[in-house]
Order: C-alpha cells, then structure tokens, then sequence
C-alpha cells in the first residue's frame, strides 16, 4: 500500500469533469484506489465518491493504493492533480 | 470471524457551543440567558455534568470540561447561601474552563451566575424541561454529534424493511442491484458513499451524504436522480443496517453456505452484523435472491428458522429408522388432475 498527499491548484477545484477523468484513469489499474479528505475515506473509482469530497482550490487530499500496479497508478493520477487538471 | 476493513473510522474531536446552540435551541428550548459570549468555546465530550459537589467546594476530579447542568437541587443550594458566598462558591467554578452551562425547570439565573458569565465568557443557556429530561435529550443529541462514524463503499437499500448493505468490488453490479429493487418497489437509502454512525451498543445507522442523497451513477448511463425518477416512496434518509452482502464473481475455490445453520457475520465497528457472500454466475437474479434473504432474515427474527426445522424434521426420522420416502400427502389419491 502506498499513500501520497495531493493538493488541488486549478481555480473551479475538483469539479465533475475532474472527477470523471479521475474515476476514469483508477478504473485502468487493478489496484484499489482510495482518497481520503477531512478522515473521510472514498472510493476512487466511482464517481459519486469522487464528487462527495467536493475539494475546492487549495484542499489537501491522501491518494492511497494497494495492489500490484499501484506505483504506476500513483504517478499517473498524481501527476494529473499536479497538472491542475490540465485546467491551468 | 469475519473483520470489516474499518480504516476510516471517524469521530468529531469536538462542536462548538455556536453549533450546539443553533442545532439545540430549537429541539431543547433552549434561550440564552447571558450575553453572547464564548460562542466559540469547545465541547469536546458527549457526557452532561451535575456541578452539586463542585458547587460544595470539592473540586478535585471536577469534569469541568463537560456541559455542566443546574438543576432544582444546584439552584436550591445556591439561594441558601449569601450573595457574598453565592458569588465565592460561583467564582470558584467558572475559574475552571467550563464550555456552557444549563439552567434546567425554568429557573430563574441569579445575578451572581450571570455577572460571572460575561465577565468569563462562559454562556448560560435556560431550558423549561425538568433536570433529568434535559439531561436525556441533550445527552442523545451529544451522543449522535460525537458517535463514531466510517464511510463504506456501496449501495445501502430498505427491502422489505431490512436495512441491506449491498458490498463488492467497483463494477461487480452493486448500483445496478439496488437499482433493480427500487424498480420493485424497495428504497434506496444511499449509493456509493455510504455513512454508518454508531448508535448506541449494538445499533449502526446508514445514510447518505448531503450531497449526493440519492443521486446515483450506473455505468453506460451516467448520474441519475432516484428520487426525482422514482418518486418519494423509493427513497428514504436512514436506515438500520442488519445485513451485509457481499457480491463477488464466482471462484471455484471458494465455498460457499449451503445450509444456512451456521449464522455467518462480519464485525462492522466493533457490532455483529450477519453476512451473506453471493456468487454472481449467470442467470442468477441477485435481486430476487436479495428480497429472498430479507425475508428468511425477517423469518429468524421471528421465531422461524428453515435450516433449523428441517434438520429437526431430518433427525426425527432417523430416529425412527423409517426407510420408505413418503410422499408429502396422500388425500388427493383420486384427484388425477
């Protein structure tokens, strides 16, 4: 299991596309993906969940997988909420 | 047996007395008697406080960093004294950091209480139900802010009236399950994000968030609103949790219950809860064998187990020795239809 905080930078914050795209890259990897904010964990991989956190600008999230591809599921998502979204 | 993955087990650290008394004046009756001040002092426990020994002059292990109560028997000791000691006995108490206080049965504050409330900034809030009902009261609405709280991952459904928590992997069918029975007729208490609190011993609560209530995501469809769809009778905002089926793909190495005598139950914070792991394989109707395993939960709870009776039924014949396999009834020997 590894685990690594994110922070969100784009302005509109983690909004349904976001959390769509999000959701969308998880579900390639076989790993379980989990993000918890405020000691609220949810699922990564549904986009319900993603959407509950309703992160605004600057919130800080933990991005957390378990299972045998999660270095390569965590670059790619980390890299995405590094990139704003590509919304920068 | 069985440990539920509770990594995310939350409890408020504290509320403060601002959201204490704009979620309670209301529920409680409760007015503020002094001037609004410490509005922003924390309460950090869910335990109510009677100050009488306090009050006395016993201060050690006084629990001051609860919600101290007055009652009849505080207010009828403090109008004993004489202003002068009144005010000693007072000053002594709101010396320590009390986060409010509760004047109970219409009571009517002394100058001294109110005085020393603005000055320390300790409010003091009146209420014109008896000591013990307040106590009641306040304590259950401290005990829900402050009980301890997990978010699951899946679809909490009421059939037949059995809270139902349907669990399994992303993309095992969950939503769709739940989907399903509110089409017949049962309703859907959360998807996806599921809250459970802890409610007093041996009960867990399952709801939504207040966000997303009964908004649901179905894969190939996208986001639906079950209320708006559905209408008001295939929702509902709380539901008891008293079973927990798991949906899995079929493994062949897995076994599975095919009596039902041995009661199988998971361990969701620390309260037993009974478990079912379904195999999903094809022409399986998991909705249907959902409703199923409400209605043999509501069997057990009333008395009637089928495992039970038919192991009984079995070993009253082998006791018997009887050999031949009857038919289940004989009348109808000439009815040839």
């Amino acid at each position: 299991m590894i685990e690594e905080e994110v922070k969100i930078i784009n302005d509109s914050g983690l909004h349904t596309r976001p959390a769509a795209t999000i959701v969308k890259l998880a579900s390639r990897y076989k790993s379980d993906f989990f993000i918890i904010k405020d000691g609220l964990s949810i699922n990564g991989k549904s986009i319900i969940g993603v959407m509950t956190l309703a992160a605004a600008k600057g919130s800080k999230l933990i991005l957390r997988f378990d299972g045998v591809d999660e270095q390569e599921a965590l670059k790619e998502i980390k890299s995405y909420f590094e990139r704003g979204f590509d919304e920068l | 047996m069985k440990q539920f993955k509770n990594q995310n087990l939350a409890r408020k650290e504290n509320i403060s007395v601002e959201f204490f008394y704009h979620n309670a004046k209301e529920r409680f009756n409760l007015k503020l008697l002094s001037d609004q001040v410490g509005f922003d002092r924390l309460i950090i426990e869910q335990n109510l406080h009677r100050p009488g020994l306090a009050l006395a002059g016993f201060v050690e292990l006084f629990s001051f960093s609860r919600v101290q109560v007055f009652g009849n028997t505080e207010m009828k000791y403090l109008q004993k004294l004489s202003s002068k000691q009144r005010a000693e006995v007072l000053t002594r108490l709101f010396d320590f950091e009390i986060p409010c206080i509760i004047i109970t049965d219409k009571n009517k504050p002394f100058p001294e209480i109110l005085n020393l409330a603005n000055e320390k900034k300790i409010p003091v809030f009146g209420s014109h139900y008896p000591t013990t009902k307040l106590i009641y009261l306040v304590g259950d609405f401290l005990d829900d802010q402050f009980a301890p709280r997990m978010s699951v991952h899946g679809s909490f459904v009421d059939v037949y009236g059995v809270g139902m928590l349907f669990m399994g992997k992303s993309g095992v069918g969950k939503s769709e399950v739940a989907l399903d029975l509110v089409e017949r007729g049962h309703r859907l208490v959360a998807d996806d994000v599921v809250i459970l609190t802890k409610k007093g011993e041996g009960i867990l609560l399952g709801s939504g968030t207040d966000m997303i209530k009964h908004f649901m995501e179905v894969r190939g469809i996208g986001i639906i609103d079950v209320r708006s769809m559905f209408g008001i009778r295939a929702i509902r905002f709380q539901k008891r949790l008293e079973v927990v089926i798991e949906l899995e793909i079929w493994d062949d190495g897995q076994e599975y219950t095919r009596t039902g005598l041995e009661d199988s139950s998971v361990d969701v914070c620390g309260i037993d809860i009974p478990h079912v792991k379904l195999p999903i394989i094809p022409g399986k109707n998991i909705t249907v064998i959902s409703e199923v395993i409400a209605l043999n939960y509501l069997l057990k709870h009333y008395g009637y187990d089928p495992a039970k009776v038919l192991q009984k039924r079995l070993l009253n014949k082998i006791d018997r020795n009887s050999q031949n396999m009857d038919r289940v009834i004989d009348y109808f020997e000439h009815d040839f239809e």
